[in-house]
């Protein structure tokens, strides 16, 4: 499982999709920072407004990943079951390992390329701000352990790839849209996404933030169901 | 002689067809055990429910003691050969083989891996990329990926087809080394002449089940028929329609069935109907050189098997 982790973790950063997306959200984080250190009377603003420090220069970073994390990890994830089916190099991992070690290894290898591009992001807030922000860190890290979970579960669901891109990019900016319409509408028709998707339980620093993370595991279990019994 | 597979009753079938119709087979420790069968006769699905590719549809089968349902724990036991087109094209050949080797629990270096590609015929291919290699080299690579993590039982799945013939021979030495280091070896191949030359025993597979399966001498001596194919080589030569004169007054049967100049195969019912015609063919006024019996080869008794 390891080598499967690690191959899919490196291949994550060989994409001009993902080397564009990790600049991006690097350029949002130092001009997000960067901005605020300029302007310390924003900061006070924002203070006297109970916002805590933490959360506005971590701010600018978190938005760009509620709003577009769906769609960032659809690009560069979409295909990473059902490419290896269709190309049929799947059947290479399955004459060696076992089918629940490909799924599971894919998933960490994304979920680790995340925690760096993320990471990398952090590092930057922190040399400017020269603060940690930990907390917020694993938040936005659960965040995104859902979309992957959730993108390897299409993946594993649709054997075409193209299907899955496309499918991408529609959820991609409408599941965004939804879930944070969810968040503050009580109009029946959003319940569903109000309680399906993340956003609802972002929100909160309580022990619902462990409702996303077992979201996560259901979709990885079926995943690994799905593969058990499909014929490669 | 310990069992290494044993399917029994094993059964595939995608949507309304039945691939594979019950196959009961042994294949025993250190043999090497060839395959055959015509396109669409089941080899490969049997050779994918084997490696986990695929799910049976019933029946069971054991790899080394393991049951079907735990096929998992003796994957590292097992190197298979893949189908040329599943390979990482953007791999370079050392790279792929690395990868390939790490999930295989192979511990050797990257030189190794180098001498491997070497030994397969691969040497000076190591870093071009997959997508650059011809049907040859992918078939090379594909074997050198089958050996990987020592295995016990290896699966080839036509690894000399597309070949040239000195490749060929280096890969069907390479068999027989396997073979004396104790592997299993499971081999198909349309090369019944291969076949032949590096198997311990044959099954031969039709319709989804084992029709024929013995040793190839087994094969070749168990005609249940009796009936005999002989060259005969005579003057004037023999026509098909020269002896289908002659033999209209005879009173046994005799079938033309090729020329092979100088000489012209006929079938035979059996040894007294064959003593009868060069009698008769003397007695013709047809001078009779020579009489020789065709022997069977495996690939009159894969015809015969259909």
């Amino acid at each position: 499982m390891v080598h499967v982790l690690m191959r899919e973790f490196t291949d994550s950063f060989k994409s001009v999709r993902s080397i564009l997306i990790i600049l991006f959200l690097t350029f949002i984080a130092y001009l997000s920072a960067s901005f605020l250190e300029d302007n310390p009377g924003l900061l006070d603003a924002f203070m006297s407004a109970q916002e805590d420090g933490a959360s506005i220069y971590t701010g600018a970073v978190s938005i760009i990943i509620l709003i577009l994390g769906f769609l960032f990890v659809f690009a560069i994830s979409h295909d990473v079951i059902n490419k290896e089916i269709e190309t049929r190099t799947i059947r290479l991992l399955v004459n060696k390992i076992p089918r629940w070690q490909i799924v599971i290894g894919k998933a960490l290898g994304i979920l680790f390329f995340w925690m760096i591009t993320i990471l990398i992001s952090y590092i930057i807030l922190t040399m400017i701000s020269g603060e940690l922000y930990l907390a917020h860190y694993f938040k936005t890290i659960l965040f995104l352990l859902y979309v992957i979970s959730f993108v390897l579960f299409i993946s594993s669901i649709i054997p075409k790839s193209k299907l899955t891109m496309f499918l991408g990019i529609l959820l991609g900016i409408s599941l965004p849209v939804l879930g944070l319409i969810s968040v503050s509408s009580e109009k029946w028709y959003f319940l569903p996404f109000k309680y399906l998707l993340p956003y609802y339980y972002m929100e909160d620093e309580s022990i619902k933030l462990l409702i996303p993370l077992i979201f996560s595991i259901i979709f990885l279990i079926i995943s690994v169901v799905i593969m058990k019994r499909r014929d490669l | 002689m310990n069992e290494v597979i044993h399917a029994a009753g094993l059964k595939k079938r995608f949507g309304s067809s039945d691939v594979l119709n019950g196959i009961d087979l042994t294949i025993y420790e250190g043999e090497v055990f060839g395959f055959i069968g015509h396109n669409g006769a089941g080899k490969s699905t049997f050779i994918n429910i084997l490696t986990g590719i695929i799910n049976k549809s019933g029946g069971s089968f054991t790899i080394m003691g393991a049951p079907d349902q735990n096929l998992d724990k003796v994957k590292s036991k097992i190197g298979v050969m893949p189908d040329i087109s599943n390979l990482y094209d953007q791999m370079r050949g050392v790279q792929f083989l690395h990868y390939m080797g790490k999930l295989a629990g192979d511990k050797r270096s990257k030189q190794d891996y180098i001498a491997l590609m070497k030994d397969v015929g691969l040497e000076g291919a190591e870093r071009k990329k997959i997508k650059s290699y011809s049907f040859g080299m992918r078939k090379k690579i594909c074997i050198a990926q089958a050996l990987l993590g020592n295995p016990e039982l290896i699966i080839l799945d036509e690894p000399t087809s597309g070949l040239d013939p000195e490749s060929a021979i280096n890969i069907r030495k390479l068999i027989t080394n396997l073979q004396q280091q104790g592997k299993t070896i499971l081999l198909t191949s349309h090369n019944l002449d291969e076949i032949d030359k590096v198997s311990d025993r044959v099954g031969i597979i039709s319709d989804g089940i084992i029709k024929k399966l013995g040793t190839p001498s087994e094969l070749k001596h168990n005609n249940t028929t009796n009936e005999i194919n002989a060259a005969i080589r005579t003057s004037p030569g023999l026509t098909s329609e020269k002896l289908a004169e002659l033999s209209a007054t005879w009173d046994f049967e005799v079938q033309f069935v090729s020329s092979k100049k100088p000489y012209s195969v006929v079938k035979v019912k059996d040894d007294n109907d064959l003593a009868k015609l060069s009698k008769e063919l003397i007695h013709s006024g047809i001078q009779l050189f020579e009489i020789r019996i065709e022997q069977q080869s495996l690939e009159d008794v894969f015809i015969n098997s259909k």
